[in-house]
């Protein structure tokens, strides 16, 4: 296996195992995540059938939310005992930080999404059993364009004056063309329509941002 | 850093300046009244030539990120911070006069048409890129942090465009005023806008490089004391 992808494990491999250990950045995240379908729901008058057609913005808003809440820790550990110097330091590709991180952080947010789709099938009454395996895909890419973007970010917010806050701010202005192909090809899947069009976007989103955040992680890290 | 530096927004500010007083006479006398949207159309005029210039500055804004990121120069740093500055400038024009161009053709001061909603997003990023400036202490750090988000906006431009178009498509469509081809008197007036929108937008961008120098400048010296 080449250097490059064994370093790149290696980094997702600790990433996870401290997850594993403690789990309180998952449990913030699916606490925040339930909050937040919770409190869209008194938006509408109770058993309004809006509710059901804004479930996909629902489910995005819910993941995307949560998932700055664990992104803004993914490098925040770091700075704990100079972790991050630490890293620096080894003879490590920044661009396999970037990645290991990412993919940890896509792990983390599609365990998240998990747990909250039921929740969300449960409070608003959806029927999406026949129309799971369609939803995969969309889930999947709109999850790594989010988490490509803020990985990149949450390293750069780290060092703003507002440290952790400032990351919303700078993902998700970015991540809205991404966002708005998760939402409607969630509820494309669910009214049956195609969905193609989106997946193309998604797809052609997910494969620049890595491309260009690995490219510029470098610069990112540098001190 | 040229001889002169006051010469360049000297320079295109007259140009603007001439432009500018020339222009409303072609878009309100020399242009024809359009048939459908009447008078109000006559803002089409500065809408669209702000759009532009909004799109030249997030471009150049772009072009000097990488090109700080690969050379390390300063002053690719500060033209790209100035590129941007002015390009929210620009935006904010463009999103002020698409609202009051929106009111009586569509009814209402928004609809989330497709160009605006991209202009919106692209307004929104470079919001992002400016606040970023003021929010990191370090200067160098700060420099290559914008230009990392300069780049990965200017990416962006081409997925908001595509995506907004493909949700238009899938909503009913708003009925939009589209200028697809123009007559002639029409069309030279809205040449010359954009000429003048350009001479306008390079003024202010001279003119903002050497107000960032000088700054720059006068901070050296202050620390030389």
């Amino acid at each position: 296996m080449p250097l490059f992808f064994t370093q790149t494990l290696a980094i997702l491999h600790k990433d996870l195992k401290t997850e594993w250990r403690t789990r309180e950045r998952l449990s913030a995240m699916a606490f925040f995540a339930l909050l937040v379908v919770i409190i869209f729901n008194f938006i509408y008058e109770p058993g309004s059938p809006i509710i059901k057609t804004v479930a996909p913005g629902i489910f995005w808003i819910a993941t995307a939310f949560a998932g700055l809440l664990g992104l803004s820790r993914s490098y925040a550990i770091e700075t704990q005992n100079d972790c991050l110097m630490g890293l620096r330091l080894t003879p490590v590709d920044p661009g396999a930080i970037f990645l290991g991180k990412m993919l940890g952080n896509t792990l983390t947010m599609l365990i998240l999404q998990v747990l909250i789709l039921p929740i969300l099938v449960i409070f608003l009454n959806l029927q999406i059993a026949e129309a799971l395996p369609r939803l995969i895909l969309p889930i999947l890419l709109g999850t790594l364009g989010f988490a490509a973007i803020g990985t990149l970010f949450s390293a750069m917010s780290l060092n703003t004056r507002l440290r952790e806050a400032f990351l919303p701010l700078l993902t998700l202005p970015i991540f809205i063309p991404a966002l708005l192909a998760a939402i409607e090809s969630f509820r494309a899947v669910l009214t049956g329509a195609e969905i193609t069009d989106w997946l193309v976007l998604s797809g052609a989103f997910v494969a620049l941002y890595i491309a260009a955040c690995l490219l510029l992680f470098e610069y990112v890290l540098e001190d | 850093m040229p001889q002169r530096p006051y010469i360049p927004p000297f320079v295109f500010g007259i140009l603007a300046l001439i432009c500018l007083s020339i222009a409303p006479y072609l878009v309100f006398v020399y242009a024809g009244i359009e048939k459908e949207m009447g008078l109000a159309q006559k803002i089409f005029y500065y809408h669209v030539p702000s759009a532009f210039s909004m799109f030249l500055g997030s471009f150049l804004c772009f072009v000097f990120s990488i090109f700080y990121l690969w050379k390390r120069d300063k002053n690719c740093d500060l033209w790209a911070a100035c590129s941007a500055e002015v390009s929210l400038l620009f935006g904010t024009l463009v999103l002020i006069t698409g609202a009051i161009w929106a009111k009586p053709i569509w009814g209402a001061w928004w609809v989330w048409d497709a160009q605006l909603t991209l202009t919106l997003i692209l307004w929104l990023i470079l919001a992002a890129y400016h606040m970023l400036r003021t929010y990191i202490e370090d200067p160098v750090q700060s420099a290559r942090f914008r230009a990392v988000l300069g780049i990965i906006g200017f990416l962006n431009v081409p997925f908001i465009h595509y995506a907004t178009k493909l949700w238009r498509t899938h909503h009913p469509e708003v009925v939009r005023g589209e200028e697809i081809s123009l007559p002639p008197d029409m069309k030279m007036a809205f040449f010359f806008c954009v000429i003048t929108f350009f001479a306008l937008f390079f003024a202010l961008l001279f003119k903002r490089v050497s107000l960032a120098k000088a700054r720059d400048e006068l901070e050296s010296l202050k620390t030389e004391i």
